[in-house]
C-alpha cells in the first residue's frame, strides 16, 4: 500500500492515511542503544503487561509504558522518541519489581529519554526545570506557601539544602555545565521559540 | 612409547554428518593427516557414517585390510558408539577394539567459525584416538542375572499406572507411597480436562487394582532409605513407618485372630486431637489417628505419631477383638531385591505467598488453584459449595491469575519454565464456577492460552462460549478491601492498552509447580541427575524421555517435568515398558571397564578397599598371600583404586595407563617419539 496517498487534502490526507508499520520503519540500532543505555535485556519483554498494570501513572494518563518496551523490541525509534507520553514515567520502579522477565522498564524509559535528548526532543517543563536546577538547586524551588507550611511545622522556612547554603550552587553549576545541559536546555527553549 | 603386543593395522574413518562437520573442517585434510599415522593402513571419510553404507565401509576395510583397530571421528559416543562397536564385531573383530574421536560436539560445534583451527583440533583428535586404538585389547563384557521385580516409588495416578503395567506383564512390583494411601494428587483433584470426568472416579478403579493385583507389593506409608547395587540388582532398603495400626494380615502374625484395622472409624470419633488435613489442604480437620478420605486405599487408619497424645482412647474404642491400634508401633525396615526401578515422585506447589503482590496468605479470598479443587469437590470441606473464606458467601466475580509464578525469570520461588497444566485447569474451573453458580463470572488474566493437548483447543472454545471473560495481562498486584474482603484486581487489558482494575468476590492463583523437597534425596541415592530447573533429568529429552543417566532407573509423571494427567500415565506406560525389558530379557550386559588386580604387583595393603565408593572390593587370600579382589559386577569402573594404589597393581581395563600415556604422549610429541 502506498504509504502517501495524495488525496490532494491534508485532511483527509491525515485521516485516512496508512497505519501499519513497515520493516523499514525499525531501526535494530535503537534497540542496542536503547539495551545498552538502560543495561537491561529490553529485547526480552513478551508483553505480559505487569508493567502498565503496576504503573501509577497508566490509569492517570495515555502513558504505557508495555508500549515502549514494543517500540524498543521492534526499533521503533520514532514512535517511542516522539511520543509525549515518554515524558510521563515518574520512576517509581513499580514495573521493575515486579516485571516477571525480571527487566527494568523503568531504565530502558531513562535510556529513551537520553536517546531523545540527543536529537533535542525534550518537553517545554523539563528544560525549564533544568534551568530552575542550574539557577537554584532545586527542581522544584522552595516557595512562599511552603515556607509558611514549615515555619508552621517548626521547621526552618527553608530546608538544609542550597536554599540555605547558596554557596553549593556554582558547585553544582559546574556539574550541569560539564554536561552541557543549561547550554541546551536554553539553546531548545530558545530555538522553540522563534 | 609403550610397546603394542602387535603390528597395528588401523582403520580410520571420518564422518561429515551432512554439514554438521565438514561445514567446519577440512575432512579431506584430516583424512590425508590420518593415513600418515603410524599404524594407520586405511583412511576413508563419508557422509554418514552412522548409515548402512557408512557402516558397510568399516566393516568391508576390516576384512580388506586385516585391520586389528578401529578409529571413527564423528559425533559423540553417547550417541553411537553402539553403532560403531556393532559394525566393528560385524567385520569380525572383537567390539572393544574401537575407539571415537568426537570431532562434532567437541569440535565442529563450538569452532564453527575457525575452519582452519578445527581442522587442526580434528587432527590432534584423530592422532589421539589412534594412539589408543593401536593397544586396545579384546574384552568380553560380563553378563549379570537381572532380578524378576521392580520397585516404583510413588503411589499417584503414574506410579499406580506404571505398576500396573509391570504387574500386568509378570513381574513382581513393589509399590512404595510415603503417604498413608496411593492416589497422589490425581486424587485431590475433582474434575479433569477437558473430558470433565470425574478425578476420583477415574481413579479409584487404579486404586483399588493396585491393592489386589497379586504381583503388586503395595507399601504405603514406607520411604525408600538406602540403595545398593546396579541394573538387575538393585538391593533397596525400605523405612515403613510406625503406623500404629495393623493391618488384619499384621494382626494375625501378632496371634489376633480376625482383628486388625477394618476402617470402621471408631478410633477417629473418639481421638481428642484435632489437626488440619493436609489432603484437604488444611481446609477440614483431621484427627490425630485419621484417614485423608473415605475412598483412600488401603482403608487403614493411621496415628500421626508427632500429634497422638497417647491418651489411649482409640485403643479402648478399638476394642479387644480387633485390637488394631498399636501406640507404641516403631519404624521397621525391609530390604527387598529388584532389577529395575521407576521414580514417580510427583510435585508440589510452590510457596506462592512469597510473591508478595498476589496477597495470598494475606487476604482471606486468594486461594490456590489446588485449594478450588477441593472447595468445588462434592467430597471436600463444603461438599462441593464454592465459598469464600472470608465469610461463607458464595463469589459471584473469581478472578484467575495465570502464570503466578510459571514463566517468571525473577528468581526467588519464581519459576522461568511454563507449568503446562495451570491453562487447562483454570479453563474447567471456569466451567465448574459458571455450571454450579448461576450468573457467576470467571475473568482469566492470562498472558497465552496454552491449549496444546487434545480436544485442549476445542475445550478453551467451549469455556469463551460458555461467557467466561479472558484479560489479556498478567495480574501486577491486588490489594483487599479490609471490611468487604473483596479483592482488587490490578493489571492491563494489552490489547486495549488500558489499565484494568476489577473487583473480585475471590481470586484463584494458578501457583507454578516444584520438585517435591525430597526429590534431592531420593535422587541422589538412586544416581539420578538434575536438570537446569530442578526436575529429575531424562537420558535424552527427546529419544529417551523415560530413560536416566543411571542403567536400570527410570522416570515417570511430573518428577521429570511439569505435565498433565495424559501425558504422566503416557511417560508411566513408556517407563514400564523401558523397565520391563531388562527384566524380560533376563540379564544384562555390563562394559567390562572392571578394575582387575595383578596379583603379583599387589601387597595387599587394602587401601583400595576403603576408597572405593561402590564396596565392589575385598582382600581375599590367594596362594598364601593376601590380595585384592574385585567383584566385577559392583565395578563401575570409575578408576578411583587404579588411580590410588601405590604399587600399580590395579589395572583399569579399556582406560589402563599405557593406553592413556599413550594418548597423552600423542597429543604432547605429535607423533614424534622420544
Amino acid at each position: 500500500m502506498a504509504r502517501v496517498k495524495d488525496y490532494g487534502n491534508a485532511e483527509l490526507e491525515e485521516k485516512l492515511q496508512d497505519t501499519s508499520y513497515y520493516a523499514d520503519d525499525a531501526n535494530p540500532q535503537f534497540l542496542e542503544d536503547v539495551k545498552k543505555l538502560s543495561r537491561t535485556a529490553a529485547n526480552m519483554c513478551f508483553q505480559c503487561g505487569t508493567c502498565t498494570g503496576s504503573c501509577p501513572s497508566a490509569p492517570r494518563s495515555s502513558y504505557r509504558i508495555r508500549l515502549f518496551m514494543r517500540r524498543g523490541v521492534l526499533g521503533l525509534e520514532k514512535e517511542a522518541l516522539n511520543d509525549p507520553d515518554l515524558w510521563l514515567c515518574t520512576t517509581c520502579y513499580s514495573c521493575t519489581d515486579r516485571c516477571p522477565r525480571d527487566l527494568a522498564p523503568t531504565d530502558v524509559i531513562m535510556a529513551m529519554r537520553n536517546l531523545a535528548f540527543k536529537v533535542d526532543i525534550v518537553p517545554r517543563n523539563f528544560l525549564k526545570t533544568v534551568q530552575l536546577i542550574y539557577k537554584t538547586g532545586h527542581g522544584v524551588p522552595n516557595n512562599d506557601v511552603n515556607r509558611a507550611a514549615r515555619v508552621k511545622l517548626g521547621l526552618p522556612a527553608d530546608p538544609p539544602t542550597t536554599h540555605s547554603y547558596p554557596e553549593f550552587i556554582p558547585g553544582i553549576q559546574k556539574i550541569m555545565d560539564f554536561y552541557k545541559m543549561k547550554e541546551n536546555a536554553d539553546r531548545i527553549l530558545s530555538e522553540g521559540e522563534q | 612409547m609403550a610397546e603394542t603386543k602387535e603390528e597395528s593395522r588401523i582403520g580410520v574413518f571420518i564422518c561429515h554428518c551432512g554439514t554438521n562437520i565438514a561445514g567446519s573442517l577440512s575432512v579431506e585434510d584430516v583424512k590425508e593427516y590420518a593415513k600418515t599415522l603410524d599404524g594407520v593402513v586405511v583412511a576413508d571419510d563419508y557422509q554418514y557414517m552412522c548409515s548402512t553404507p557408512g557402516q558397510s565401509k568399516i566393516i568391508d576395510a576390516i576384512k580388506e585390510h586385516n585391520l586389528n583397530g578401529v578409529v571413527v571421528a564423528a559425533c559423540s559416543p553417547r550417541l553411537h558408539e553402539p553403532t560403531f562397536r556393532t559394525a566393528t564385531e560385524e567385520g569380525g573383530l572383537n567390539k572393544f577394539r574401537f575407539e571415537m574421536a568426537n570431532i562434532r560436539d567437541q569440535n565442529s560445534w563450538v569452532h564453527m567459525h575457525d575452519w582452519e583451527g578445527a581442522t587442526n583440533k580434528a587432527k590432534d583428535q584423530v592422532l589421539i584416538a589412534v594412539a589408543k586404538a593401536r593397544m586396545l585389547e579384546d574384552l568380553q563384557p560380563k553378563s549379570v542375572p537381572v532380578e524378576h521385580a521392580a520397585l516404583v516409588l510413588g503411589a499417584g495416578v503414574g506410579g499406580m499406572q506404571a505398576a500396573l503395567d509391570l504387574a500386568g506383564a509378570g513381574i513382581k512390583t513393589y509399590l512404595v507411597e510415603k503417604l498413608p494411601t496411593v492416589g497422589g494428587r490425581m486424587s485431590q483433584l475433582d474434575k479433569t480436562f477437558p473430558t470433565l470426568d470425574c478425578s476420583q472416579c477415574i481413579l479409584t478403579p487404579k486404586m483399588v487394582d493396585v491393592g489386589r493385583h497379586p504381583n503388586i507389593e503395595l507399601r504405603t506409608y514406607t520411604e525408600v532409605e538406602k540403595v545398593e547395587g546396579y541394573i538387575g540388582n538393585f538391593t533397596i532398603t525400605l523405612r515403613k513407618k510406625a503406623r500404629g495400626v495393623l493391618t488384619p494380615a499384621e494382626a494375625l502374625e501378632r496371634g489376633i485372630v480376625g482383628g486388625g484395622c477394618n476402617g470402621c472409624g471408631d478410633c477417629s470419633e473418639v481421638c481428642p486431637v484435632i489437626k488440619p488435613n493436609p489432603f484437604e489442604m488444611g481446609m477440614a480437620p483431621r484427627k490425630a489417628i485419621y484417614i485423608y478420605h473415605p475412598q483412600v486405599m488401603p482403608l487403614l487408619y493411621t496415628v500421626d505419631f508427632d500429634s497422638c497424645v497417647k491418651c489411649g482412647l482409640c485403643v479402648e474404642a478399638c476394642g479387644p477383638e480387633k485390637r488394631a491400634i498399636d501406640l507404641d508401633s516403631v519404624d521397621t525396615f525391609e530390604e527387598i531385591k529388584v532389577g529395575t526401578c521407576i521414580l514417580a515422585i510427583g510435585y508440589d506447589l510452590i510457596p506462592i505467598e512469597e510473591k508478595k503482590e498476589w496477597g495470598y496468605k494475606q487476604f482471606d479470598n486468594v486461594i490456590t488453584g489446588l485449594e478450588f479443587e477441593r472447595l468445588i469437590c462434592a467430597s471436600g470441606p463444603t461438599t462441593g459449595h464454592l465459598i469464600r473464606p472470608s465469610d461463607g458467601q458464595t463469589p459471584m466475580k473469581v478472578g484467575f491469575v495465570l502464570c503466578a509464578g510459571s514463566r517468571d525469570n525473577t528468581g526467588g520461588v519464581a519459576k522461568p519454565y511454563c507449568s503446562r497444566f495451570c491453562c487447562m485447569y483454570c479453563l474447567k474451573h471456569a466451567h465448574q464456577i459458571m455450571e454450579k453458580i448461576p450468573g457467576a463470572v470467571p475473568y482469566l488474566f492470562y498472558m497465552d492460552i496454552r491449549a496444546f493437548g487434545k480436544m485442549y483447543e476445542e475445550f478453551y472454545y467451549r469455556i469463551q462460549n460458555e461467557g467466561a471473560k479472558f484479560i489479556r495481562g498478567r495480574v501486577a498486584n491486588i490489594l483487599e478491601d479490609p471490611i468487604t474482603k473483596n479483592l482488587m484486581v490490578y493489571a492491563e487489558d494489552t490489547l486495549l492498552s488500558r489499565p484494568v482494575a476489577m473487583e473480585m468476590d475471590m481470586v484463584v492463583l494458578a501457583a507454578a509447580i516444584q520438585p517435591k523437597p525430597e526429590a534431592e534425596k531420593i535422587r541422589q541415592m538412586f544416581g539420578v541427575s538434575k536438570s537446569q530447573d530442578g526436575w529429575l533429568l531424562e537420558a535424552h529429552p527427546k529419544l529417551n524421555p523415560c530413560g536416566t543417566t543411571t542403567a536400570g532407573i527410570y522416570l515417570a509423571g511430573v518428577c521429570q517435568g511439569p505435565k498433565d494427567v495424559p501425558d504422566t500415565v503416557a511417560q508411566a506406560e513408556g517407563a514400564a515398558s523401558a523397565a520391563s525389558i531388562p527384566i524380560h530379557t533376563g540379564e544384562v550386559q555390563l562394559e567390562p571397564y572392571f578394575a582387575q588386580c595383578i596379583d603379583s604387583l599387589c601387597a595387599g595393603c587394602g587401601m583400595c578397599v576403603n576408597l572405593c565408593p561402590y564396596g565392589a572390593l575385598a582382600l581375599v587370600e590367594k596362594d598364601g598371600r593376601t590380595v585384592m579382589e574385585v567383584t566385577e559386577a559392583k565395578c563401575k569402573g570409575c578408576g578411583t583404586c587404579g588411580g590410588f594404589c601405590p604399587g600399580g597393581a590395579i589395572k583399569m581395563q579399556h582406560f589402563t595407563s599405557p593406553q592413556i600415556c599413550a594418548q597423552i604422549d600423542a597429543f604432547l610429541l605429535k607423533g614424534e617419539d622420544y
